[in-house]
Formats: C-alpha cells, sequence, structure tokens
C-alpha cells in the first residue's frame, strides 16, 4: 500500500526532468543585450505608474474588459446549460431520440471545444476586422462548448431511479425533464459557473493583448512601448479586479427560494435569448461580407506546406504540451517542498498569482528580453502560467487537508522535508495528478497563444497562414488542433480514470 | 363486477441468463385489493414494475384496460400510481414539492416551473401530507434531511395525490410505526370517508411482509422464483400455502 502511494507520489516529481532538455536549449539561446530590459520590467512591480490620466484610462479600459467579459461569460453559461440539456443521456431518455445525434452533438462540441479562444478570435479578426463584439463571440463559442460539458456532466449524476419514478408518474415530457434537471443546473451554475466568470475576464484580456480592446490592448501597447510602470498599473488593476470579482461572488448566495431574485434571473435568462438571437441575426445580415467569401478563397488559396513541415509543427506543438505539462505538474510540489516554511509559503503563494495574473503572451514577450525564442522558451512560459494555477490548487488542498500525519512524523524527529513528503503530499499526490491531467487539456489548447507570439507550432503557422488569406492551410492547421486536443483529450480521460 | 383493469398475459423477464419472471399470468380486477406475498428477491418488485410499465417484459404483454400498454397515450397510463419500494424521491426538492410533482401529469409545464420556483400552490399537497400525519414543519424541508418515516410518508403522499383508481404499492409499510400502519393502510385501500363523490373503487396491489396485515386484502397471491405460486382468496389462505413460498 505505502509503495503505491509513493509511486503516485514520485510520478508527480519525474516530469521535472523536462527541465533538462528545455534548460540546454534555453541557456544555449540566452543573451545579454536585454537583462537591463527584464531588471526594469521587474522593478516596475513596485514602482507603478499612477497619475490622473492612467487612472482614467484604466477604467475606461475596465469597463471594456468587464463589459465583454461579463456578456460573453453570461451568454454562454446559459447557451452552455442549454447545450448541456441536449448533449445529456437523460434528455434523450424522455424524449425518445436515437442515440445517434447525441453522438452527433457532443461530436460538434468537442470540436469547438478544443479550438482556443484567442484562435477562434484571430480568425474572426481576420474575417470581421477589429470590434467588440467579436471579442464576445470568440470567447463565447469555445466556452459554450466547455460549459456544456460540464453541464452535461453533472446531468449524467440524476439517480436513474428517480428518473424512473417520474416516468411512472406520467408527466409531460418537458415537465419531467425540468423537474429532474433543475437541482444539477442550479448546482453546477453556483459551484461552477460563477467561477467561469473569472475565467471569461482571463480570456478577454488575452484577447485584448490581440487588439480586441480593453486593459488587455492597454498593456500590450505599454509593453510595446516598453512603458513597465504603466503596464505594471494595468496588471495591478487587473488583479484588483479579479481579487474583487473573487469575493463578490463568494459573498452571494443564491437563494432559489426568493421569488423576486427568481424572477430577476428567469427575465435575464430569457432577455440573454432573445437578444442573443437578434443579435445573430443582426450580424449575420449586417456585415460586410465583400472581402470575404470562404468558400472562393478556400479552392482559389493553394497550400504550400510541405507534409515534411506540416508534421514538423504537430511534433513541436505535441513536444510544446508534454514540457510545459512536465513544468505545471512538477514545479509545484518541487518547490512547496524544498521551501517548507511559512514565510517562504507567502512569497511562493505571491509568486504563483502572478504567474497566473500575468497573461502568458506577456509572460513570453518579458522572457524574450534575455532569450532568443524557441520552443522551449514558450513551454517554460505556457508550464509557469500552469504552475501557477496548479499550485494554488496544491496549496488549497493542503491547507485542508488532516494534518496528523506530519505532525506525528514531525514528531518523531523525521526531517520536515521527508515528513512534508510522506506524511502530506502523498496523500494528495493522486487527485493532484488527476487535476494536472485535466489541466494538461486546457495546456494543449493554449499552446495556440504561446505558438502565436512565440514562433513555434502550429500556431505560428496558424497566424502565417492567416495573414496571406491561405485558407486553405488555416483549415489543414484547425483540424490538426482539434485532433491533437481531441486524442490529448481522450489519453487524459483514460489518466484521469484510472486516478479517481 | 368482473371487469380486468390489469393484466398479464405469460409475462417472463429474463435479466442476463436469469429467468426473474417466469411465465406469469395475472388478471386483476376493479376494486380488488390484493396482497403481493413472496420471500426477499422472489420477484415482487419486478412484477410491480412491469405493471407499471417501468420493465419491458422480455415476452408476454401488459395489457391495462384490455389495451396493450404499448399503444395507450399518457393519460391513459397515469390512470396507475406506484409507491416504490426505494421511494425513488427527488431528494434535492423540499417535500412539498416532491408530492406536488404527483401533480405533473394533470397539469401543464408552467406548473412544474412555479413547482420547482417555489410559487405553486401546496394546497393539495399539504392536505395529503396531513393526511398520512406529516408535521407541517416538515412540508418544506428537503427530502436527504427527513427520517425514514417521513420519508416513506412522503412517498405515500406523492403518490395519493394523483387520485389513480390502481394503486401499486411495494412494501408501503416500511418504516412505519404500528399506529401509523393502520391509518396509512386505510387511506391506501380507501376504507376512511373521505366525503368524496363516489368513484369507481380503488384497485390495490400491495406486497407485503407482514402477514398480519392482510386483513383488509381479498386476495393473496404467492410468489416464489419469479413463478406464481398460488392466487387465491384470502380467506382460503392456508399455512400450506405460506410454506411453500417461504
Ligand atoms: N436491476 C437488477 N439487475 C439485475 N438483477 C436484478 C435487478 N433487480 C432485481 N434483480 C434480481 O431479480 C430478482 C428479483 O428481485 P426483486 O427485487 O423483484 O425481489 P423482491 O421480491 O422485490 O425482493 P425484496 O422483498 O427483497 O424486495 C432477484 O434475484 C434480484 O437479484
Ligand atoms: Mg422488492
Amino acid at each position: 500500500m505505502n509503495k503505491l502511494k509513493l509511486n503516485y507520489t514520485s510520478l508527480s516529481f519525474l516530469p521535472i526532468l523536462v527541465c533538462i532538455p528545455l534548460g540546454y536549449q534555453l541557456i544555449n539561446n540566452i543573451h545579454f543585450g536585454g537583462f537591463k530590459l527584464f531588471q526594469e520590467f521587474l522593478i516596475s512591480a513596485f514602482n507603478p505608474k499612477i497619475d490622473n490620466e492612467i487612472i482614467i484610462t484604466i477604467i475606461k479600459r475596465l469597463n471594456e474588459t468587464i463589459f465583454i467579459g461579463f456578456f460573453s461569460w453570461l451568454v454562454s453559461i446559459i447557451f452552455g446549460a442549454i447545450f448541456g440539456i441536449i448533449s445529456s443521456n437523460i434528455f434523450y431518455k424522455i424524449f425518445n431520440i436515437p442515440k445517434f445525434f447525441y453522438r452527433i452533438i457532443r461530436f460538434f462540441l468537442t470540436i469547438i471545444r478544443s479550438i482556443h479562444e484567442v484562435v477562434w478570435g484571430i480568425i474572426l479578426m481576420q474575417i470581421y476586422g477589429i470590434n467588440f463584439s467579436i471579442g464576445i463571440i470568440a470567447i463565447c463559442i469555445p466556452y459554450i462548448a466547455v460549459n456544456s460539458k460540464v453541464f452535461a456532466e453533472q446531468l449524467e449524476t440524476i439517480d436513474y431511479k428517480s428518473f424512473e419514478s417520474i416516468n411512472q408518474i406520467n408527466a409531460p415530457k418537458f415537465s419531467s425533464l425540468l423537474t429532474l434537471i433543475w437541482n444539477p443546473i442550479i448546482n453546477t451554475f453556483k459551484n461552477f459557473g460563477l467561477y467561469r466568470l473569472e475565467c471569461s475576464i482571463r480570456s478577454t484580456v488575452i484577447l485584448g493583448l490581440f487588439g480586441i480592446g480593453g486593459i488587455g490592448t492597454s498593456i500590450f501597447l505599454s509593453f510595446q512601448t516598453l512603458n513597465f510602470r504603466e503596464l505594471w498599473t494595468y496588471l495591478w488593476s487587473l488583479a484588483i479586479l479579479i481579487i474583487l470579482s473573487g469575493l463578490i461572488f463568494k459573498k452571494i448566495k443564491f437563494n432559489t427560494t426568493n421569488k423576486i431574485l427568481s424572477i430577476f434571473f428567469i427575465t435575464v435568462f430569457f432577455v440573454t435569448i432573445l437578444f442573443s438571437f437578434s443579435y445573430f441575426l443582426y450580424f449575420i445580415f449586417n456585415n460586410n461580407f465583400e472581402n470575404f467569401n470562404f468558400v472562393n478563397s478556400f479552392f482559389k488559396s493553394s497550400s504550400d506546406l510541405g507534409l515534411f513541415v506540416f508534421l514538423k509543427l504537430i511534433l513541436e506543438t505535441i513536444i510544446l504540451s508534454l514540457l510545459s505539462t512536465g513544468i505545471a505538474i512538477s514545479l509545484p510540489p518541487l518547490v512547496i517542498g524544498i521551501f517548507n516554511n511559512n514565510s517562504s509559503k507567502i512569497f511562493i503563494k505571491i509568486f504563483a498569482f502572478l504567474l497566473r495574473l500575468i497573461p502568458t503572451p506577456v509572460i513570453l514577450l518579458t522572457l524574450l528580453t534575455f532569450n532568443n525564442p524557441s520552443l522551449s522558451l514558450a513551454a517554460l512560459t505556457l508550464g509557469l502560467h500552469n504552475a501557477g494555477i496548479t499550485c494554488k490548487l496544491l496549496f488549497t488542498n493542503l491547507d485542508s487537508q488532516d494534518k496528523r500525519n506530519y505532525i506525528a512524523m514531525n514528531s518523531l524527529g523525521i526531517s520536515k522535508k521527508t515528513s512534508w513528503l510522506l506524511g502530506l503530499f502523498s496523500q494528495q499526490a493522486k487527485s493532484y495528478l488527476a487535476y494536472c491531467a485535466y489541466r494538461s487539456d486546457i495546456i494543449i489548447r493554449e499552446t495556440a497563444i504561446v505558438g502565436v507570439i512565440g514562433s513555434v507550432g502550429l500556431g505560428w503557422q496558424l497566424k502565417e497562414s492567416l495573414s496571406s488569406f491561405a485558407w486553405q492551410e488555416v483549415t489543414i492547421v484547425l483540424i490538426a488542433y482539434s485532433s491533437i486536443a481531441i486524442v490529448g483529450e481522450l489519453i487524459n480521460g483514460k489518466i484521469k480514470n484510472s486516478l479517481t | 363486477m368482473n371487469n380486468t383493469v390489469l393484466e398479464l398475459e405469460n409475462i417472463s423477464y429474463k435479466y442476463k441468463n436469469d429467468l426473474i419472471l417466469n411465465k406469469i399470468n395475472l388478471k386483476i380486477n376493479s376494486g380488488e385489493k390484493i396482497a403481493l406475498l413472496g420471500k426477499s428477491g422472489s420477484g415482487k418488485t419486478t412484477l410491480i414494475s412491469v405493471l407499471n410499465g417501468t420493465i419491458k417484459p422480455t415476452q408476454g404483454e401488459v395489457k391495462l384496460f384490455n389495451e396493450s400498454f404499448e399503444e395507450l397515450d399518457r393519460k391513459q397510463k397515469s390512470k396507475i400510481t406506484t409507491i416504490w419500494q426505494d421511494l425513488r424521491l427527488i431528494e434535492d426538492l423540499s417535500a412539498e414539492q416532491n408530492v406536488n410533482c404527483g401533480l405533473l401529469a394533470e397539469n401543464n409545464f408552467y406548473f412544474a416551473f412555479k413547482n420547482l420556483l417555489n410559487i405553486s400552490s401546496f394546497k393539495k399537497a399539504h392536505k395529503y401530507m396531513k393526511l398520512c400525519r406529516l408535521h407541517n414543519s416538515i412540508y418544506d424541508k428537503k427530502i436527504r434531511k427527513l427520517s425514514g418515516g417521513q420519508k416513506q410518508r412522503v412517498a405515500i403522499a406523492r403518490s395519493l395525490i394523483q387520485e389513480s383508481n390502481i394503486l401499486l404499492a411495494d412494501e408501503p409499510f416500511n418504516n412505519l410505526d404500528p399506529k401509523l400502519i393502520t391509518t396509512i393502510k386505510n387511506l391506501l385501500l380507501e376504507n376512511v370517508d373521505k366525503n368524496n363523490t363516489k368513484k369507481s373503487p380503488k384497485t390495490a396491489l400491495v406486497a407485503l411482509h407482514r402477514l398480519d396485515l392482510l386483513n383488509d386484502f381479498d386476495k393473496v397471491i404467492g410468489i416464489r422464483d419469479g413463478k406464481i405460486f398460488f392466487n387465491i382468496k384470502r380467506n382460503n389462505l392456508k399455512k400450506i400455502h405460506l410454506e411453500k413460498i417461504y
């Protein structure tokens, strides 16, 4: 038994070996020209620019970010729930629809989900030009698919027996459906839906870096002009926004028995649906499609993407995902284990927060100041950002864990590090690895972001093909992307199952 | 008055390689009160699931009002109400919401919606809960917070509120104390006068383990290993019958 636990523990540390090839390439690529810039970047964190002008800009930019973030959240959560319902077993059982449709919808959603919002964003921007609603649409597309998966999973927990009993009452089908799904839907909204708001604000910021607007755009511009003090003002204000939104949602308690509140929610629900539909129609009929005729340009454009190059890009993307996942898995337990005392803990927490806060493109651009672009650099960036996220989870789990083993071992005179490893972490290792498996699904998708900026893998190719309007190439790259993501998801699903 | 309401014709039910119901023929006439006896695992629950259409038999036909069950519409099927052995309530809803679920069949979608939002009328639900001796302090409690006997009575109230003429009950007296058992038995078999205008008398099939409760039944069916061993008037029940099935 003990041996088995030790296996999960060692599995959490082994992936740190990716640092060997990674470090080798990074060291070879180092250049000292930009160290001063990097230093300046770090120092500016403690000395952000604060004056009236910038505060006004921040308020304006944050408003935009909140606007895009909030509406994409609202629309994606509502349509996520709707698609979740129509891709859940219970729906097909109640309405006696052939399972065939269920598979089609799930497949369709899986493909949509496999492509990151940044990719949707840059494609849509290329087609329609830059505007606000592109940001909302770009976030909504993959978010609806992700949310619908979570809703559908929760709906699978409905007890088959309560379905049978409602079925035996012979209620109208929609009444049965509503009665059965009500609680799972509300609970998913409370436990998962609110957290998604934070995600959609982060996504808005990242899309902002690509020009959609909001605080992200300001961050990008100030980085481009090397205005680091301004950059940090934006970053800190973003931090405040994220912390505040987290706090507000922790305080709010949704009470479904409150009539006025219920009516308010239902109104919001239907207004959002109506609004989305009418906007969708408006969008279709009022957009200028003159400069974009996909079918036409698809067949006209030829691809000079050689098979060899294409395979190399796929391989790069896969290696990038693996390296980043390795860092995201092993770095947090390693660092927490080695620096196992209270003051280091606070320091690690702050550092992890910063890694989560600073959008990956900014981390990458900062690192590019003293390192040439390479696969390893992109992997390091993505790995660090995700390590910030896995680190937070690990801390939360460790803090809420029963510490008796640890204290007992400590009092036996076993070293602090060893007792942390065997008394605390070993019990977490399994569930931690399961979460990391889930996290690596996201890492695969996020390779697109660092790819575009750090000139590696399919992400970079996508940008190139898009800017030359080579739609055939774009399509091929997208198919490759989504295949990698789907295969990755299947493998991770197997891993997760064996861990839980 | 011998009109058949429910009929099983040569019913067999196979699960994997086990024959759980074995060539069952059964006629239930209007107004009959039938007790279903048989030891644990003999197939009582399975038989009830076949009778209410939840389980499709591997072989044979179920008929309700002389028509094949498959061909009936929703309204006709809803003439049967079931009290399940495992209750099958919705754990996250309150007791009164669960009881109101019994009214879903005769109401529209809007009613279901209001019920979940807690803004529908619970008058009828409360009436039946009171008949089941449920205290009004538990009306709005979630099912998962109730005691075993309270849950049992919520399930019974949900069935009674349907005011169906055909009742299938699977060990409905579980978890109840002796006084409650008498009350509930009278409710289920409609021995009490509820000041209702005269309807057709209630037909009931109740799976039981306790032989001392047989008094109010007209007929007794004994089942063993998925086969009906006897189907007789209660007055004719002898010790020898019971020895066969237990
Ligand atoms: N879902 C199921 N899957 C497989 N076998 C089942 C299932 N439900 C019941 N059985 C089997 O069918 C047989 C009859 O079960 P049933 O539940 O009908 O018995 P019962 O007479 O209601 O017993 P009890 O008095 O314990 O409730 C048993 O052997 C049981 O193991
Ligand atoms: Mg049973």
